[in-house]
């Protein structure tokens, strides 16, 4: 897979070095507004050098979180923090206090409770003398809701490249939300994947100094500040996070004879990943298992899955021959019932939740392909051909069958509908219609009718990477293409560029857009509209669709 | 919400016993530790210099979050507040980051040490003044997220206190005016019960 390789374009408009005295001389105005310290603006900038960021929102509460750098080494530090409902700051509606250490990596992390529903609000830290940037935030609404509007983002790789896509999520301020699928960081070493720019520690992150050195770095970057200071956020974690396609046990990219014991790195990378990202912690004593549900009023309920570290089965090798590469069919090992993404408890509570919410539409936030992808097609009365990714949902199909259980329901449940899921990992833009039989066209017979989309049980949004590298070569869409021939519930696929996904919700629709930025090989801020698609109410299959229209007057962004 | 009847009389009870115990010693060196069950327990010590020079007073309890984060305020002994501390882990071996510590010249005579749950701080001149939290129905440390805890651990649940006294001639606890009612309701109590007994 090559690097992007567009032309870097002219810089229209704002360029990063005037972002950057941008910053600085309002971090300056807001110093002097408040007289501390007038005389050392370098210095007062200097503690707040990794941002803010807010997450987790619920109807009464959300995480706000910011990383005090002092200026020597202090066992204790005090920061306090102001909630208001404008940008100014002049109407306070909460005021605190809490403390950070060096044990924590002087990060700094507040669940703000009593707030009201559906509401935007502006917050800002103060520490060791220095004021940090204004955040912007929004709670969930409860009741009757008109709309929800998110942006959908993965794969944000800081050494494959520049992450322009946060930069142009950070400008739309009419966003409820940012999710994101997983593949926040990257565990290698410089010039293993990408080199655009130098990773920090320059080897693979594998101690707790090195996973907390890494996030350091990510949070430094203007566009991840950027666009964590306007949007709460609702993160999982895939594979990178720790180390490339893990499973409960292990990884690929682990190696024990050199990297010691496999649960003491997942202990570290997830104590500096609590430390470091605006999320609430689920169960403190049990750190691997995130899922968890947000309910957004009764329009959506938001399913946040873990699907890496808290139960998954390792994945199984691809030994069959396909024209796209080594891939493996449901036979075998792959037929095995007890193999798990979710773990049984996490499967049960899921069934539960698509079952029992009151919410019109149920929007899976998970990490890897739920659709089918095979390099050899065929019917399941036929063998069902050759799948490609091991890693994905469809090296756990017995697994993927429960899913489909709960969906199609039962003598005693009722069939689930209006399922979404959202989905990352792979670098890439799929829209599909899931099937359990896609390759067969006689939907009595539990197939698919891919011109009318008979047959399907839900749709899939698979967003692309913010600047990890899909297969960047197919720019005329060849693969692309060919894999639509093989599989024809995809309604769209572009394996070539970067970007990120647009998820607007009301209650008669679901629409996806997929928004692609010109490149990530350098700082940009094109961005381009590409494709839609949308699911009816009750349809439960993908219908071409148009740019929404975004929401007319939003709170304004944060200075 | 009151706190159970059950236990804080036995709390008392405890801490007369210990004070009557670090009444008795004259060592310059002191070491008194104890239980907090909700945030805004207030542990009075009472202390006495002998001769002008340097006290010490700090905490080692805090253990990494295992127990509540404690605020030190030392009064005068005319109740008035001469100092605070929250955090100072210089003052003692073995003091964690959340730790507090004063140490500071005093003249000879006696003095107030308050230990608190950060940050439930004095809120005037005078230890009467009462303090932060003092107003709030008592919440259980367990189901308390002190403002400095790590919510990623959900720490700092513990109710362990322990704080050292260099430069005293004695140290003694001080039973809370609350603790003293209840323990006052808790004999009563146990006197009707035995005048039920008898009458039974």
């Amino acid at each position: 897979m090559g690097r992007p390789n567009h032309t870097q374009p002219l810089r229209t408009g704002t360029s990063r070095r005037d972002f950057f005295k941008r910053s600085s001389a309002s971090t300056a105005a807001l110093v002097a507004a408040t007289q501390l310290l007038p005389l050392a603006a370098e210095a007062v900038a200097s503690a707040f050098q990794h941002g803010v960021a807010s997450g987790d929102p619920l109807a009464d509460r959300v995480i706000l979180w910011t990383r005090v750098t002092p200026a020597s080494v202090k066992s204790a530090v005090v920061v306090t923090y102001l909630i208001a409902t404008d940008a100014a700051l002049s109407q306070v509606v909460q005021r605190g206090s809490t403390k950070t250490h060096p044990g924590r990596d002087y990060t700094v992390k507040v669940d703000a409770t009593g707030l009201r529903p559906g509401t935007t609000y502006y917050y800002q830290f103060n520490a060791e003398g220095s004021a940090s940037p204004v955040g912007r935030t929004k709670t969930l609404p409860v009741g009757a809701t008109p709309r929800l509007r998110l942006a959908v983002v993965s794969c944000s790789n800081h050494a494959y490249g520049f992450f322009n896509a946060y930069a142009r999520i950070a400008q739309r301020a009419d966003l409820d939300l940012v999710m994101h699928l997983g593949d926040y960081l990257y565990e290698y070493g410089a010039g293993q994947y990408g080199s655009a720019r130098t990773p920090e520690p320059a080897h693979e992150m594998v101690t707790l100094a090195d996973y907390r050195l890494r996030h350091a770095q990510y949070k430094r970057d203007a566009d991840a500040q950027a666009m964590h200071r306007q949007h709460p956020l609702v993160a999982i974690w895939d594979d990178h996070e720790i180390a490339n396609d893990s499973y409960q046990t292990g990884a690929q990219n682990h190696q024990p004879a050199t990297e010691g014991d496999w649960a003491a790195r997942v202990a570290a990378g997830l104590q500096a990943y609590y430390e470091w990202m605006p999320v609430r912690p689920v169960d403190t004593t049990r750190p691997r298992d995130n899922h968890r549900s947000l309910a957004y009023g009764d329009l959506a309920e938001l399913l946040m899955l873990e699907e890496r570290l808290s139960a998954r089965s390792q994945q199984l090798p691809a030994t069959v021959a396909t024209p796209l590469g080594a891939g493996f069919t449901q036979t075998g090992a792959f037929l095995d019932a007890s193999r798990t993404l979710l773990g049984g408890a996490q499967e049960a509570w899921l069934a539960n939740r698509l079952r029992s919410t009151p919410a019109r539409w149920k929007l899976l936030g998970q990490g890897v392909m739920f659709a089918q992808l095979k390099g050899v097609a065929a019917a399941n009365a036929a063998g069902g051909g050759a799948f490609l990714n091991a890693d994905q949902w469809d090296g756990y199909q017995p697994a993927r069958d429960r899913i489909y259980d709960v969906l199609k329901g039962d003598a005693s449940h009722a069939p689930v509908g209006n399922v979404v899921v959202l989905t990352g990992d792979i670098h890439s833009s799929w829209a599909a219609d899931l099937s359990q039989d896609p390759n067969n066209p006689d939907v009595a017979s539990g197939g698919y009718h891919p011109a009318t989309g008979d047959g399907a049980r839900a749709v899939e949004f698979v967003g692309t990477s913010v600047s990890s590298p899909g297969v960047d070569s197919d720019t005329s869409g060849a693969i692309a293409g060919f894999l639509r021939s093989l599989n024809p519930h995809f309604k769209y696929i572009n394996l070539h560029r970067r970007g990120y996904l647009l998820v607007d919700v009301t209650p008669q629709r679901a629409v996806g857009e997929w928004w692609f930025v010109d490149t990530a090989a350098s700082p940009s801020n094109i961005e381009t509209f590409a494709v839609a698609f949308e699911v009816q109410h009750a349809t439960n299959r993908l219908l071409p669709s148009a740019q929404t229209t975004p929401r007319a007057n939003p709170p304004p962004l944060a200075p | 919400m009151n706190k159970p009847l059950q236990i804080c009389p036995l709390r008392a009870v405890a801490a007369l016993l210990l004070a009557a115990a670090s009444l008795a010693t004259q060592a310059a060196s002191i070491t008194l530790a104890g239980q907090i069950g909700y945030h805004n327990d207030v542990v009075q010590i009472d202390f006495t210099v002998a001769a002008p020079g340097t006290v010490t007073l700090w905490t080692d309890s805090w253990q990494g979050g295992l127990n509540v984060d404690p605020l030190l305020s030392l009064f005068n002994a005319d109740f008035s507040l001469r100092s605070v501390n929250d955090d100072n882990d210089s003052v003692g071996a073995g003091q964690g980051y959340y730790d507090a510590g004063l140490s500071l010249a005093l003249a000879g005579g006696t003095y107030h040490l308050v230990l608190t749950a950060a940050s439930n701080e004095a809120v005037g001149p005078l230890l009467g003044n009462g303090f932060t939290y003092s107003a709030d129905a008592p919440i259980r440390l367990a189901d308390w997220v002190q403002p400095s805890s790590n919510i990623n651990l959900g720490d700092q649940k513990g109710g362990a206190w322990q704080v050292h006294l260099t430069g005293v001639s004695q140290a003694g606890l001080v039973p809370e005016p609350g603790s003293s009612a209840l323990l006052l309701a808790g004999l009563l109590a146990l006197g009707a019960l035995a005048a039920r007994r008898r009458n039974g």
